[in-house]
């Protein structure tokens, strides 16, 4: 199944396309141009809604659907481009970056020209600071070349692009998030409605896509639909760049288009490679942190967005964690939701206090080899009293390591508990039988 | 906005559309727990304790409408997931449950989420027994907690936020309640976050820290201990206090509040809910501000100067020494030798008194509540005469209002006006701030006008100008029309641009605004109070070219300087009227007046109410020594009270019962929440005393001497002892005045009575009257209601005032366009600039002693132009001179960028800067010079 020609990893088909020099001798700018040039802005919008492009930052939203759900006759308008790649696992737009810059930007500027923003921002997260420079050096090129800035190419067309930096917080890849602090705030989610396709960054309509997303639409425009649609499944079309990584022999990102199955990407010497050790499959993430996990059963699913989700996980990202029978459930939740914990932003109750709760007892269970009976029941409550009630999908995110963790190997909890009473630990804040339970703190 | 049917546990209720379902479900007597949401604040969905089920009727996609069951009752979808109701509009046919398994448990679930790290130090924490947390905890919280870790939030306190308010970060449950007021209606963004996760904590953005004006409130609306006031915590327990009606007196506004008792010492101030005035806020000033009631020093009892010493005496003494020496004087050189100073603070009852006592019993006229400091404010007749109608209520304004500040400074002159001003912003209503120099509320206006000093009469008739050009037909009842047409005709727009340095255009779109408006509000200060009618009048001149006399939400707003500075002005405590702006006869001396014809032996005697002339006007120290006799009642023996014969213990505003009015005209009264020091007395009793002293004194002049009048004192008949006893005079039946002036008040009320009797407009206002609320609905918090809605301001079970009608109200008033003759002040070349004297709210007034407010007020600085400092070689930090005709000054200079050129501004009020000793009027010109080093 492999591709012959590649839609986002082009560099593995015209090597150095970084350089701007090579981008521009195969292809690069040319749907651009043509766009501008030929083409109405929304004449692209529906070109990318035939295509079927879906948002690849994780909820997999029909792209072309979201551009058309902004007002009439507003404006300004903003494109930003989601690039605070940070959920676990997810490390395709670090390297779409490095390796094949100028598509991102064409992508970005085409974007911002079929949605008639005049401002593009790409938001990066706080460690790509080689990642800023590549961009903003591509940038330059960019506008020296007349791609970007006032009356481009003389169409009267006027684009302009920044990359900010953000400060390094997991929540400001939640789109409303991201907004407030590019708007120089604190980072952290808005409430929707008003979604931001209609009050957005400044509260002006705003349309934001992930790295990945933007990438696509310069071949989706140059080659069109039927090319594209060639590629993946009919609900999922095109091809997915996929982030392997865990247990597996050959970790790295691979291209493949959408419907490739779990086992062929983990086992196929092209791709992961088998195995590490060739140990059982044990856990599979298929869609970075937040995704609920999947077992060996599984490795025959598809892997496009409506096969995940019938397995009862989501594809997201499209990270791909690899776990094998070395690994404990109860462990892996825990250092699961010790991100979500680190990173929860504390705006609301469930997350905030949730998140902290919850890795106090898996930490009990994991690190001290404490755990009690009844904290099981607790960690059922915990995550139930989170879920559905958080405001925003980071607090909903971490409900699934430990839901996960507790539906699919509850044995595993019993058995630190067992394992506990065995070593007889009372399972009280680590401290020894007689000891105080609440040890007044130092001031 | 519409009104829609929703279904809150089965109830359906009739609610407007623009509701959220918090509010909703009140009307439906539903309470949904809250802690981040605030009815007066955008709601946030942060807090998630409002989660409940929400349902709404499944939609046939072909006819639009509900699909039935086959009951015909529509099929309700619910929602997938539970809903924060805060977040959520209500709309029609709605269902809301609140009281499901699902909803307690996700509730019971929040709390036990918040109690994992709130400390649960409830017995030593200040909001204990009226903290949202511990009743939600109560009511929709589990009973115990699972949380089995010594790991709650740890951090290092007491933290002071602000010098006024501390935090307890280990309490915060992170509602931002406090941020989004700061943020959102005092516009003071000096609060934020620090840190994310369970470190995130509230910060203060601003140095020096939480600077702002409104910050005791957000203690009121927090929903833990987290924000105590520096004034408060750890002083007493919300149970232990007795809580009285009270009204803050410091400025114009008349705010309700309550004063928490405990062992007859006020422990705090807490605002209280008056949907007309102050809402549910009061400012620092009103919050902190008040050690005035309780400060040391106090006076308790009556002095007599023997020797030449104050000396403490009985009642019976002093009132002796009065009656004797008043009646002397009186006798001697008539009714005109005798003045009288009041305080604009001081009460309704007070004052009526007081002007009786002198017109009625000493025949003099010569009354004022200024002490004749040049660049005082003028006696403000036209802001009566044309004030907002009755039923005018700020909070009901928004669209199709337009306000028009002029000359003022509403967050320093009248801190909770910023608030109510702001809000008819909010609300979609348009505001014109005009002024020389940037204000606060410049931020919030929909057009600003900075115009050049001195221009205020030219601004003014160019806008006149503007608007009479659109004015079809002037309204009935009007007279001066030709006059202000022929002024009119004499104003120049382009010359008054180039004078004002506004643009034609600017001029244009704030007459528009003017014209556009369907509620028109003109609120003036300072710099229009100054100068008096001469200002006043062009502003009232718009109202009545636009119709829009004596109206509800129309009208005047003078920030009036003292909390009953407009009672002072309607019960007659002036030299030139009556009560009820009654004409007189002969006018008597102003207290500018007072001071040369005390000093040539014109003016012999003078009794002072609650006035302090010599600490506000230096010059009136020599004329009081200059006098025969000087009466002083006040509470503390303050500067002036220092030169008098007899001292006179008097009490404050928590001290008695009595009424108020504000700048609306809205008439509030106050209750007695602190028994008196000793032998002080409330004002009008003392009054009272003095002028049943006199009587006696004229029944027995000639008859036998002063010192053989024999009196009888009521209460426990103990000579002197007046604490709970009323002075009654025996010998006051054999007077002939006295069968004409009865001075047999036995209560207060009595006092009031006779004031809805004998002056006009507060026919009807009496106590009872005033006692009485209106609709419980209208005022925010309903009774039994908890404070986790909207916070710990009080509940106004006891009256909201009433208001009183403006001149224009009254049948056959008529309508004066007349513009009055220019006073101008010309620039000379000797001094070229026009020197602007700002009210801070935070200033060396006596009120604000022993305040925590003390190290708010500001040192002393002369403020000049970038420019103009330049010219001048004046750097910042360095010394200038100011010189005017009246002396010279000498202070820090400040350079500030957005002051208009060719004036210098200093603050008022201050003693280390006293700059009223250069003032020679309303407006004065000075020198500005450096000063060597």
């Amino acid at each position: 199944m492999a591709l012959t020609e590649h839609v986002i990893m082009r560099e593995l088909d015209v090597p150095n396309i970084a350089d701007f020099n090579v981008y521009l001798q195969h292809d690069g700018y040319v749907a651009y141009r043509k766009a501008l040039t030929e083409m109405k802005p929304n004449e692209i919008v529906q070109i990318v809604s035939d295509a079927g492009l879906r948002g690849r930052g994780g909820a997999g939203f029909p792209t072309g659907r979201k551009w058309s759900f902004l007002p009439r006759g507003v404006y300004p308008r903003y494109l930003l481009c989601n690039c605070d790649e940070s959920e676990p696992g997810t490390f395709n737009n670090h390297q779409i970056i490095d390796l094949n810059p100028h598509q991102l930007i064409e992508g970005v500027a085409l974007s911002a020209f079929a949605i008639e923003a005049e401002v593009a921002y790409i938001y990066c997260r706080g460690e790509f600071a080689t990642a800023v420079n590549t961009l903003e050096h591509a940038i330059e090129q960019a506008y020296a070349a007349g791609f970007l800035g006032k009356n481009i190419l003389g169409t009267g067309v006027n684009i302009d692009m920044y990359v900010h930096r953000g400060a390094g917080a997991y929540i400001c890849g939640e789109e409303t998030a991201l907004m407030e602090s590019l708007e120089g705030k604190i980072g952290q989610p808005r409430n929707k409605p008003p979604f931001p396709a209609v009050e957005g960054l400044y509260r002006k309509p705003t349309i934001i896509n992930n790295v990945e997303t933007l990438a696509n639409v310069p071949p989706i425009v140059l080659k069109g639909v039927d090319w594209y649609r060639s590629y993946g499944t009919q609900q999922s079309p095109g091809t997915k760049v996929f982030s392997l990584s865990g247990h597996v022999n050959r970790p790295g990102n691979y291209e493949l288009p959408f419907g490739v199955t779990l086992r062929e990407l983990i086992y196929s010497p092209e791709y992961g490679g088998g195995m590490h050790g060739d140990r059982p499959v044990k856990i599979i993430i298929p869609g970075g942190a937040s995704a609920p996990w999947l077992i060996d059963k599984h490795l025959d699913t598809p892997l496009d967005y409506e096969s995940v989700a019938a397995a009862g996980s989501m594809l997201g990202s499209g990270a791909v964690m690899v776990m094998n029978d070395t690994v404990s459930a109860p462990h892996l939740a825990y250092k699961m939701d010790e991100f979500f914990k680190h990173e929860s932003c504390g705006k609301c109750t469930p997350c905030r206090e949730g998140t902290h709760w919850l890795v106090k007892v898996l930490h009990r269970f994991a690190e001290e080899g404490h755990g009690r009976a009844e904290d099981i029941p607790v960690l059922h409550s915990i995550y139930r009293q989170m879920q559905g009630n958080c405001f925003c999908l980071l607090g909903e995110s971490a409900v699934m390591p430990i839901k996960s963790a507790l539906a699919l190997f509850p044995e595993e909890f019993e058995a630190y508990v067992a394992r506990a009473a065995s070593n007889g630990h009372d399972g009280q804040n680590g401290s020894a039988k007689g000891k105080p339970v609440i040890a007044l703190q130092q001031r | 906005m519409a009104e829609i049917i929703i279904t809150v546990d089965g109830v359906q209720i009739t609610v407007p559309d623009t509701m959220n379902v918090v509010d909703a479900a009140r009307l439906a007597a539903t309470q949904i727990p809250v802690f981040c949401y605030h009815p007066r604040l955008p709601a946030v969905g942060m807090c998630r304790m409002c989660m409940v089920a929400i349902g709404m009727p499944r939609i046939d996609r072909d006819t639009r409408q509900p699909m039935l069951n086959e009951h015909g009752k529509p099929i309700i979808q619910m929602f997938p997931k539970l809903q924060p109701a805060c977040t959520t509009r209500v709309a029609d046919g709605m269902v809301v449950i609140t009281n499901s398994e699902e909803v307690k448990f996700a509730q019971n679930g929040v709390l036990e989420f918040l109690l994992t790290s709130h400390p649960l130090d409830c017995p030593v924490c200040d909001k204990g027994g009226e903290c949202p947390l511990q009743n939600l905890t109560m009511e929709w919280g589990p009973g115990n907690s699972r949380f089995d870790y010594s790991d709650k939030v740890h951090f290092e306190k007491p933290y002071k936020l602000g010098d006024l308010i501390n935090l307890d970060r280990e309490r915060c449950i992170l509602c931002s309640r406090c941020v989004r007021f700061q943020d959102d209606l005092a516009d003071d963004s000096v609060l934020g976050f620090d840190q994310r996760g369970r470190k995130w904590h509230i910060i203060s953005k601003s140095d020096p820290p939480f600077d702002s004006k409104f910050s005791g409130n957000t203690t009121d609306i927090c929903p833990v201990g987290a924000l105590t006031t520096s004034d408060f915590r750890f002083r007493a327990r919300a149970w232990e206090l007795t809580s009285v009606p009270s009204l803050c007196n410091h400025c114009a506004v008349g705010c309700n509040t309550t004063l928490d008792m405990r062992h007859n010492q006020l422990q705090r101030v807490m605002p209280r809910d008056n949907a007309a005035v102050n809402d549910i806020w009061i400012c620092d000033k009103g919050r902190f501000g008040h050690r005035f009631i309780e400060r040391e020093h106090r006076l308790t009892t009556p002095l007599v100067r023997r020797d030449g010493q104050l000396q403490p005496a009985t009642w019976d003494e002093a009132l002796d020494v009065i009656a004797t020496n008043l009646r002397a004087i009186q006798a001697a050189a008539g009714g005109a030798a005798l003045a009288g100073l009041a305080g604009e603070h001081l009460a309704n009852e007070d004052l009526f008194l007081f002007q009786r006592l002198f017109r009625e019993v000493l025949g003099s006229n010569n009354l004022d509540t200024r002490t004749g400091v040049p660049g005082e404010y003028a006696l403000d007749d036209v802001g009566y005469q044309y004030g907002v109608g009755v039923g005018t209520n700020l909070m009901d304004l928004g669209k199709g209002t337009a306000v028009l500040v002029f000359g003022a400074d509403p967050e320093e002159e009248a801190p909770l006006y910023m608030l109510r001003l702001r809000q008819i912003v909010t609300q979609g209503g348009s505001l014109i701030v005009a002024n020389p120099r940037p204000t606060k509320l410049d931020r919030s206006a929909t057009q600003t006008l900075h115009y050049r000093p001195d221009s205020e009469r030219e601004v003014l008739l160019a806008l006149l100008k503007l608007v009479s050009a659109e004015t079809k037909q002037i309204p009935q009842r009007t007279t001066g029309g030709a006059e202000l047409k022929g002024t009119l005709e004499q104003t120049k727009l382009d010359a008054v641009a180039k004078l004002s340095g506004l643009e034609q255009a600017a001029l244009a779109q704030a007459a528009q605004t003017i014209l556009a408006a369907e509620h028109l509000l003109i609120v003036y200060g300072a710099d229009v109070l100054v100068h008096g009618a001469s200002l006043s009048a062009l502003l009232a001149n718009l109202l009545i070219l636009r119709g829009k006399v004596g109206l509800a939400n129309s009208g005047l707003i003078p920030l009036l300087a003292r909390g009953n500075s407009r009672g002072a002005l309607d019960m007659g405590v002036r030299p030139d009227k009556a009560a009820g702006y009654a004409p007189l006869k002969q006018a008597g001396l102003t207290a500018r007046e007072m001071w040369p014809a005390a000093l040539a032996g014109k003016l012999r005697g003078m009794y002072l109410m609650g006035s302090d002339p010599v600490a506000s006007y230096a010059p009136a120290r020599a004329a009081l020594d200059a006098l025969a006799f000087l009466v002083v009642q006040d509470t503390t023996l303050t500067a002036t009270a220092q030169l008098a014969d007899v001292v006179l213990p008097g009490t404050n505003v928590a001290e008695y019962d009595a009424t108020y009015t504000n700048a609306e005209r809205r008439v509030q009264r106050a209750r007695l929440a602190r028994k008196v020091y000793d032998a002080s007395k409330p004002n009008w009793e003392i009054v009272q005393a003095v002028a049943q002293a006199l009587q006696g004194e004229l029944v027995l002049a000639g008859a036998a001497s002063s010192t053989t009048v024999t009196r009888t004192v009521g209460g426990n008949g103990k000579s002197g002892d007046g604490v709970q006893g009323k002075l009654t005079l025996t010998t006051s039946t054999a007077s002939p005045v006295a069968a004409q002036e009865s001075w047999d008040y036995i209560t207060v009320g009595e006092v009031a009575a006779d004031i809805a009797d004998l002056v006009p407009g507060y026919a009807g206002i009496t106590h009872t009257a005033l006692a009485q609320t209106a609709q419980t609905k209208e005022w925010g918090r309903q009774a039994n209601e908890d404070y986790f809605y909207d916070g710990t301001s009080y509940t106004n079970a006891e009256g909201v005032g009433l208001q009183v009608p403006a001149g224009a109200e009254l049948p056959k008033a008529t309508f004066d366009l007349t513009p009055p003759p220019a006073t101008k002040v010309p620039a000379s070349s000797t001094y070229p600039f026009a020197l602007l004297v700002q009210t801070l709210a935070y200033r060396n007034d006596p009120f604000l002693h022993d305040s925590l407010l003390q190290s708010h007020i500001p040192a002393g600085y002369i403020a000049l132009n970038t420019a103009d400092a330049a010219q001048l070689g004046i750097a910042a930090g360095a010394q200038v001179q100011l010189t005017s005709a009246a002396g010279s000054l000498r202070g820090t200079a400040r350079v500030v960028p957005d002051l208009p050129a060719g004036c210098v501004l200093v603050p008022g009020g201050l003693v280390d800067l006293p700059v009223a000793t250069i003032q020679t009027g309303a407006l004065t010109r000075v020198a500005v010079s450096s000063v060597a080093e």
